[in-house]
């Protein structure tokens, strides 16, 4: 064996390695979780087994119009977003482009970050009431200044040589902000939505756990009441694919957006 | 005959305020021409404020005091007849070589056709035909720089500004574009300011060479390379062989030794 170790430290795994060690921990993962729920280590009634909770998955989108569910969270996950975004997008950019816009926002911005956005959960609820504007504004909420907050730091990064050179090619100022500083800040935009997109869902499960009769976490809470514990690992399950999903759709929308970032030599 | 030199520096001086009501001056009382259609070399130790003065010519700082005057006008702030080359690179990823090339005229609003025209012969100019449609990500080091002088070139400036264009290239890589930028000189008659600390760089490309002292910087002296009296020369190695270069390469290492005992 030439005296190579398992472990070297910073040595490289090879591909085949790399994939049994990734399915081996999943397998290790089910077989603990089988086994302590069928040897009755655990209280079969808190911790279903794995047959039972797929079971209940099943059950769930078959039968009892989970999709709905699925559907509304998706909804409220992509409005919030998407109107984050708008107000994100265009503001951060400024920010990171004129540090006159920056001197008034930055301020601002970053003292909101520090206040965590469940704890508007109440105020949003009188303010709003119990349809979809609180659900929407908390998830706006604790995205929206993080995402600035990167979008204005990721263009304060561009490169002032590219700037320059813009300038001394000829560039107004619309020119060096929409034809330079854009589209060379554009991948990492991508990249911080992809971020924040991963975060919205976290506040999207407290939204529907709190204050929600409809959606995965309003679900979730349902099943607490009647002890189905399965219904409720179902539920996580579902929010964990479904991040999952769309940060792997973000990934790719990179890859097609930016052809010219994987070119390389 | 006399004529007006292209570009006219006049005792330019540049203070930089610092924090806490400190301020440095980078450099002082600095005045020189650039002739239309020659190769001016600004050289000088680190820090002696040469990046400084191509900035202030280009329009991207303004001096403290002093004036700089393009064809007899007074410049102000940056502008598409004074293009500028930096050393960092400074292609824009997301467009392709052609694209690159035609972004200044794009936006300064030359026609489709010639600017295709234009674009093609630059890029042809400086040997990136190949490579027209790549992106450049996928170029070397020397062939960005290439983008980047076609680019400004293309854009028809009258003065070519270079901050140390090859300090970031091999040495072999570094050779060739020197060579290259005399043929773009021989070929286009484009007037050049180029900042280098390389000696041999500066007499290769030279008609005429400022020298500059450090803290703060100031003109030491102006050199004219005038045992290159046939011209300026397309291979490097024909320059070594010429009598007269050791003689000056060794007067300009003289200047430096003084710089760099003076701090
Ligand atoms: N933006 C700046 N702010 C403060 N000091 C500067 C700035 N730019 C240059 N300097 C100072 O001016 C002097 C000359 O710098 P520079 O023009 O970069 O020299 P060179 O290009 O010859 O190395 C240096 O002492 C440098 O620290
Ligand atoms: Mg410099």
């Amino acid at each position: 064996m030439g005296g190579k170790r398992w472990f070297e430290v910073r040595s490289p795994v090879s591909p085949r390695r790399a994939i049994l060690s990734s399915v081996g921990i999943w397998v290790a993962f089910f077989a603990v979780w089988i086994i302590a729920s069928s040897a009755g280590w655990v209280n079969p009634l808190l911790v279903p087994t794995p047959a039972k909770v797929f079971q209940a998955t099943y059950t769930l989108f078959a039968e009892q119009g989970f999709s709905t569910d699925v559907l509304i969270s998706i909804g409220r996950v992509l409005a919030s977003f998407a109107l984050a975004c708008m107000v994100a997008v265009p503001l951060g950019v400024a920010m990171g482009a004129f540090p006159a816009i920056d001197a008034i926002f930055a301020p601002f911005v970053s003292a909101w970050r520090y206040l965590p956005a469940p704890s508007f959960i109440p105020i949003l609820l009188m303010w709003f009431g119990t349809g979809e504007a609180p659900k929407l504004a908390l998830l706006f909420l604790g995205v929206i200044f993080f995402l600035i907050t990167l979008i204005a730091d990721h263009t304060k990064e561009v490169r002032k040589e590219l700037i320059e050179t813009a300038l001394t090619l000829g560039a107004n100022r619309t020119v060096t902000v929409f034809g330079v500083i854009l589209p060379a800040v554009l991948p990492n935009i991508v990249i911080a939505m992809r971020q924040m997109l991963a975060m919205s869902w976290t506040y999207l499960v407290i939204a529907e756990i709190v204050a929600s009769t409809t959606g995965i976490g309003a679900m979730m809470m349902r099943a607490r009441r009647f002890l189905h514990t399965d219904e409720i690992l179902a539920g996580i399950i579902v929010i964990g694919v479904l991040g999952l999903v769309f940060d792997v759709l973000f990934g790719v929308l990179h890859r097609r957006l930016f052809p010219y970032l994987e070119r390389q030599r | 005959m006399i004529t007006d030199p292209l570009l006219k520096v006049e005792n330019v001086s540049k203070r930089f305020e610092l924090r806490k009501g400190t301020s440095i001056t980078a450099v002082e009382d600095i005045s020189f021409d650039v002739a239309k259609g020659t190769i001016c070399v600004l050289l000088g130790p680190s820090g002696s404020g040469k990046s400084t003065i191509l900035r202030m010519v280009a329009g991207l700082e303004t001096q403290t005091t002093g004036d700089i005057y393009l064809n007899r006008t007074s410049i102000d702030g940056p502008g598409r007849n004074r293009g500028m080359v930096f050393q960092a690179y400074t292609s824009f990823d997301w467009l392709s070589v052609r694209r690159n090339v035609e972004f200044g005229m794009k936006i300064n609003g030359v026609a489709q056709r010639e600017r295709s025209e234009r674009a093609t012969h630059f890029i042809e100019l400086v040997g990136l035909s190949k490579f027209i449609d790549a992106y450049p990500s996928q170029l070397s080091g020397g062939m960005r720089q290439r983008v980047a002088i076609a680019r400004t070139l293309a854009n028809a400036p009258d003065i070519l500004l270079m901050d140390e264009p090859f300090g970031a290239l091999d040495a072999e890589t570094r050779w060739q574009m020197q060579e290259l930028m005399i043929d773009i000189a021989e070929a286009s008659g484009t007037t050049m300011i180029i900042v280098t600390h390389d000696i041999e760089e500066a007499i290769f490309l030279a008609d005429k060479i400022v020298f500059l002292s450090s803290h703060p910087g100031r003109i030491k002296e102006e050199i004219i390379p005038d045992f290159k009296s046939a011209g300026r020369l397309k291979n490097k190695e024909d320059l070594l062989a010429l009598p007269g270069y050791g003689e000056l390469e060794r007067k300009i290492m003289r200047l430096m030794r003084e710089e760099g005992h003076k701090s």
